[in-house]
């Protein structure tokens, strides 16, 4: 911009020369051009990186047509008003608002926050029940509903832009906090079997392709097998050694089958008959609640 | 792979956010079309304004359209993606249908894969479904019934002669030579 309003400059100042003194012009680059521009660029260089600035800042920004957008992408039809004040914080709101006044203050998202929360955690407690005991439910969903998990949704259903706070860049807990609020505007939108699709779709989706028991892991899976048969009332837990190989060498290899009641409830192996019982209790978990099992919805 | 793919960064396909999974969510959430209203070389993107636009917004009301008149400038497409990638796009003396083929293509791909090499047209993250092997993957079902000691299954696999076998054999070689040269 600024490099061609000086060309523009240049040039009307030689035209108004010309028609003073009738100089004839030369078709070049003006030997002050170059010059110009290196000092502007060292001057560019001195002042270091450009800052990064909100996207809302722009030039190229439509809070509304954002908001529109935002509904129609993840297929929901928000309320225009109850989308706004949960994506608006409560600093926002107290720093943005014209006076103290109730009345006058701008709706914030401090109390769907809580509500969210409510409808998050029932939904995936209540789906996560179906298939899990108790344990796995309760670490399986503290795994989902860490900030960092819901931030991580968040930005990537695109709150990260539009949400109206005064904090820059935007904190996680931030953005988690709004998509729990979200998740209350949906309902307030239209209605709780919605919103907990929509919890469904986004949330629940993120353990779609991992183990179990990659996010639950007893310390001692032997233990728990045994008390876990106890409880369900089948026979005793019996260890046996299946097969070994290469017992006196850097290799070795053991291979144990739990038999409870003459069946075999897992088999696992390791470099010791120790490790070897606890990968079988693990593989017994995992055939005792079927977790192998893909989740299906 | 061609020789201009060499330098590039290479990558696997990557689908941010399960997407798909739960419900299919456009990726590009905005695209900005810059463009000069007076330049030849923004012909193209001025008819494209001209005639597709309001189609276009109309059928992806997911992404936001953004349109930028700047002077004396090439004709630009930045598109911004949900991930938080944006890719950049010169449309220089570009015709309408072109432009509308580069919208389509940024509308449909999940994230910026400018300057990317894909090494594979599919990807997993658990390339083993047997898990680990052990000696006692693919163990033959035989052994199960087998009671040892086992004449069968003790002989030795090697085919070729033993030393001690040799050793006999020189001896006897020997032996012959001897008896030989006694005659």
């Amino acid at each position: 911009m600024l490099k061609q309003s000086l060309f523009y400059l240049g040039r009307t100042v030689l035209q108004r020369h010309n028609n003073l003194f009738r100089i004839t012009e030369t078709r070049n680059i003006k030997r002050w051009v170059a010059p110009t521009l290196k000092e502007l660029y060292r001057r560019k260089e001195r002042q270091g990186p450009e800052p990064e600035r909100p996207r809302s800042t722009y030039l190229e920004w439509n809070y509304n047509a954002e908001l529109y957008a935002f509904g129609k992408r993840l297929g929901e039809d928000f309320k225009v008003d109850l989308l706004r004040q949960a994506l608006t914080q409560k600093e926002y709101s107290l720093v943005n608002s014209p006076d103290d006044d109730n009345a006058t203050q701008i709706p914030h998202n401090y109390e769907l926050i809580r509500e969210g929360e409510d409808i998050i955690n029932n939904y995936l407690k209540q789906e996560l029940s179906k298939s899990y005991p108790e344990d796995i439910v309760n670490s399986v969903l503290e795994y989902l509903t860490t900030e960092k998990m819901l931030s991580h949704i968040g930005t990537h259903i695109g709150l990260k832009d539009i949400i109206l706070t005064t904090e820059f860049p935007v904190d996680p807990s931030t953005i988690s906090n709004t998509f729990k609020s979200v998740v209350s505007a949906l309902k307030h939108s239209q209605d709780l079997p919605r919103a907990e699709q929509f919890v469904r779709d986004f949330v629940l989706s993120q353990i779609s392709d991992k183990d179990v028991l990659e996010i639950w892991e007893p310390q001692e899976p032997y233990n728990y097998l045994t008390k876990l048969v106890q409880e369900k009332g089948l026979g005793p837990v019996e260890p046996r050694l299946c097969s070994q190989s290469a017992s006196n060498t850097i290799l070795r290899c053991f291979q144990v089958g739990l038999y409870s009641d003459k069946k075999l409830l897992g088999i696992g192996w390791g470099e010791n008959v120790n490790i070897a019982k606890e990968s079988a209790a693990l593989d017994a978990l995992q055939k005792l609640w079927n977790t192998n099992k893909v989740l299906r919805y | 792979m061609s020789h201009s793919n060499i330098f590039l960064k290479s990558g696997f396909i990557n689908v941010p956010l399960k997407n798909g999974i739960g419900r299919y969510v456009g990726q590009l959430q905005r695209v900005v079309l810059k463009f000069c209203k007076n330049n030849g070389s923004s012909a193209g993107m001025r008819e494209f304004i001209e005639t597709e636009l309001v189609n276009f917004a109309k059928s992806n009301p997911g992404v936001v359209v953004y349109v930028k008149p700047r002077r004396h400038k090439t004709a630009v497409i930045k598109a911004e993606y949900l991930n938080g990638d944006s890719q950049w796009l010169n449309c220089r003396n570009f015709t309408k249908e072109e432009i509308q083929k580069w919208l389509e293509l940024l509308k449909r791909q999940q994230i910026n894969h400018d300057g990317q090499r894909i090494r594979k047209l599919w990807h997993t993250d658990h390339p083993s479904i047997q898990g680990p092997w052990t000696p006692f993957t693919f163990r033959d079902p035989q052994l199960n019934l087998a009671t040892f000691p086992d004449e069968r299954l003790s002989k030795s696999d090697v085919i070729a002669s033993t030393s001690q076998d040799e050793l006999v054999e020189m001896f006897k070689k020997q032996k012959l030579k001897e008896l030989q040269s006694a005659n």
